[in-house]
């Protein structure tokens, strides 16, 4: 009972903050003549009283796109299913990814690759994008062999490999990273040594001794796993060009008319869907390695 | 010898020279820039020029299509990109990083951990530039504030929303090395918090600061370039309606990047090298990470078993 109460408690949290934050656009604006800083808390306030308001007559869930009205359900499901796909088979890609190499990075001794994973780990996905989508015009310009499509030019005909390879990459690289962090902690711990002492195969040792002990801290660091996986989602769509829920929210969230506040709460809060999707699915598969494979 | 650290510190060096004193030896500055001209040699064959100028000896890194040099548009950036990054790491590691140390120190139930982690857990849910985004997209465009109030603004923003993480992790590490023996023992034989602070986890964890710091630079300078793909760029964005284009005022790296990411076919330059001195600089601060962390590690490290 106290389970549910907190996760009821957490998601009112999560909703308020959201109306909060879809807010703040109409709250700070800057002062008209004089310039410096206007806080309209008046507009704020009355752009969520028109939200409630516009849910009961369904004017909460029409936009303008440029001076186009649209439909935000009709809208919406394409945009779902897109970012669902990249977000979906980037998570557990990237957490597969993530666990397998980064057993092989704590156990391997090579040098070299951990600094590169260290290295690659900290530049900002913005610029992994770039440096991927040039590589492949780079070499296109070179051999005229055309790797993948660097962006979708159309709806019709989407970039499909290269947004998913940079939708598993950055989060994977994080995961690798952390893996291998507390594998290393774990393989220096002295049950590792006493396993090695009662002739215990290497293999067995670091599967079944100690990667259960390194999933718990996986299991604690998912919301920044998810996180990162997001941002560098909202960023995925933004560079390729696909139609998905982010892209909606950033590219319409100014109509013909100023601010929009109820896209804004309504994208925010479909990615929230997605986020919790995206947590479940995670959980589901890291609770499938812990009583499934390593029992 | 530290080989790692001297080449990061190196590295960084030659940046922050060529920000500060470049433009006493750069060929051009923001004030002059190449027309629309028509060039006939002695052979009287003509040659029509038009920005954007490729990277020449006239131009060593070329010019944008408006016709200003590059390297001055750089040097011009590279101000808001160093000085700013530097400001915002370390106030977020002064303030934050104190009020984790205080927070850890005084910390009376341990027992609440696991539930409060939880809550700074689901903060690390949130991409820190949708945060940012959503506080600037309504003063960026085209603002009447000055450069450099814009850029302060943001500055403060960015401040304000990377603290409560630092907050969190400082008071996890402080934590820690408040269950070490050696200050067990010390608050044993009488010490009180504040000396405890002082003479203990001060000098034990001045490291740990100094790692967060560089930490904190990269990744303030990656916020920039973040919020810059989305059209909010470092002192304000000033946007064209016809066509629309949005062009950073200041030429903050992260912006002169995100301007030019189109430039994939055609007259690469102009992404290619704002990108290069990007990378150059989180590169020269991810080694004086790196190389602080390995002598901390030195001291303190276990021995792997396999």
């Amino acid at each position: 009972m106290a389970q549910i109460y907190r996760i009821a408690l957490i998601t009112v949290g999560v909703v308020a903050f959201v109306l909060v934050l879809a807010m703040l656009p109409a709250v700070i604006q800057t002062a008209p003549h004089q310039g410096g800083l206007l806080l309209n808390w008046k507009g704020g306030f009355s752009s969520i009283r028109d939200y409630f308001e516009g849910l009961r007559s369904g004017e909460a869930f029409r936009y303008l796109s440029g001076r186009t009205e649209l439909s935000f359900w009709e809208q919406i499901c394409p945009s779902f299913k897109i970012t669902l796909f990249y977000m979906g088979i980037g998570a557990l890609t990237a957490m597969t990814l993530g666990i397998l190499l980064g057993i092989y990075v704590a156990v391997s001794r090579k040098e070299w690759l951990k600094r590169v994973l260290e290295f690659t780990g900290i530049l900002p996905d913005f610029l992994i994008i770039l440096v991927l989508q040039f590589a492949v015009v780079f070499i296109y310009l070179h051999t005229k062999v055309l790797i993948f499509e660097v962006a979708s030019t159309s709806s019709d005909d989407p970039a499909v490999a290269l947004p998913l390879i940079s939708a598993v990459i950055i989060p994977a690289n994080y995961m690798i990273r952390n893996v291998a962090l507390h594998m290393s902690h774990a393989l220096a711990d002295d049950y590792i040594n006493f396993a090695k002492a009662r002739g215990m195969g290497k293999r067995t040792i670091v599967f079944f001794h100690a990667l259960p002990n390194v999933l718990p801290y996986v299991k604690a660091d998912m919301h920044k796993f998810m996180g990162i996986l997001f941002g560098n989602l909202f960023i995925v769509e933004y560079l390729y060009n696909l139609d998905g829920v982010a892209m909606l929210v950033f590219s319409n969230a100014y109509g013909f008319e100023g601010y929009q506040y109820s896209l804004a709460a309504n994208g925010i809060l479909t990615l929230l869907v997605l986020y919790a999707i995206g947590y479940a699915i995670l959980k589901l598969f890291l609770y499938g390695w812990e009583k499934v494979l390593l029992r | 010898m530290n080989k790692t650290l001297l080449a990061g510190l190196l590295i960084t060096l030659v940046i922050v020279a060529a920000s500060l004193f470049g433009r006493y030896f750069a060929p051009h500055d923001l004030s002059e820039h190449v027309e629309i001209e028509y060039v006939v040699d002695e052979n009287g064959k003509g040659t029509l020029l038009v920005p954007p100028v490729p990277p020449g000896a006239e131009h060593p890194f070329g010019t944008d299509k408006a016709g200003y040099d590059m390297m001055a548009k750089m040097l011009a950036g590279s101000h808001y990109t160093i000085f700013l990054s530097l400001a915002v790491a370390f106030c977020r590691v002064a303030v934050g990083g104190m009020l984790g140390l205080l927070l850890g120190t005084f910390a009376k139930e341990r027992k609440t951990r696991t539930n409060r982690a939880s809550v700074g857990n689901l903060l690390n849910g949130i991409p820190m530039f949708i945060l940012v985004w959503m506080i600037l997209v309504g003063i960026s465009i085209n603002p009447s504030a000055s450069n450099l109030e814009m850029a302060l603004l943001l500055a403060a923003v960015l401040t304000i929303v990377g603290i409560p993480p630092l907050v969190f992790t400082m008071r996890e590490k402080t934590m820690v090395e408040m269950d070490k023996p050696f200050v067990l023992s010390a608050i044993a034989l009488g010490a009180d918090r504040w000396r405890v602070i002082r003479t203990h986890l001060v000098p034990h964890m001045k490291e740990s600061f100094a790692i967060a710091f560089v930490q904190e630079i990269v990744l303030v300078a990656g916020l920039f370039g973040s919020l810059a793909i989305f059209d909010i760029f470092v002192g304000g964005t000033t946007m064209n309606r016809d066509p629309v284009e949005y062009i950073s005022r200041t030429n903050e790296w992260g912006g002169l990047i995100a301007q030019a990411r189109d430039h994939l076919y055609a007259r690469q330059w102009l992404l290619l090298i704002p990108l290069a001195a990007y990378v150059l600089y989180i590169l020269g601060m991810h080694l004086i990470s790196v190389g602080l962390e390995k002598s901390y590690k030195e001291r303190f490290r276990k021995v792997s078993h396999v």
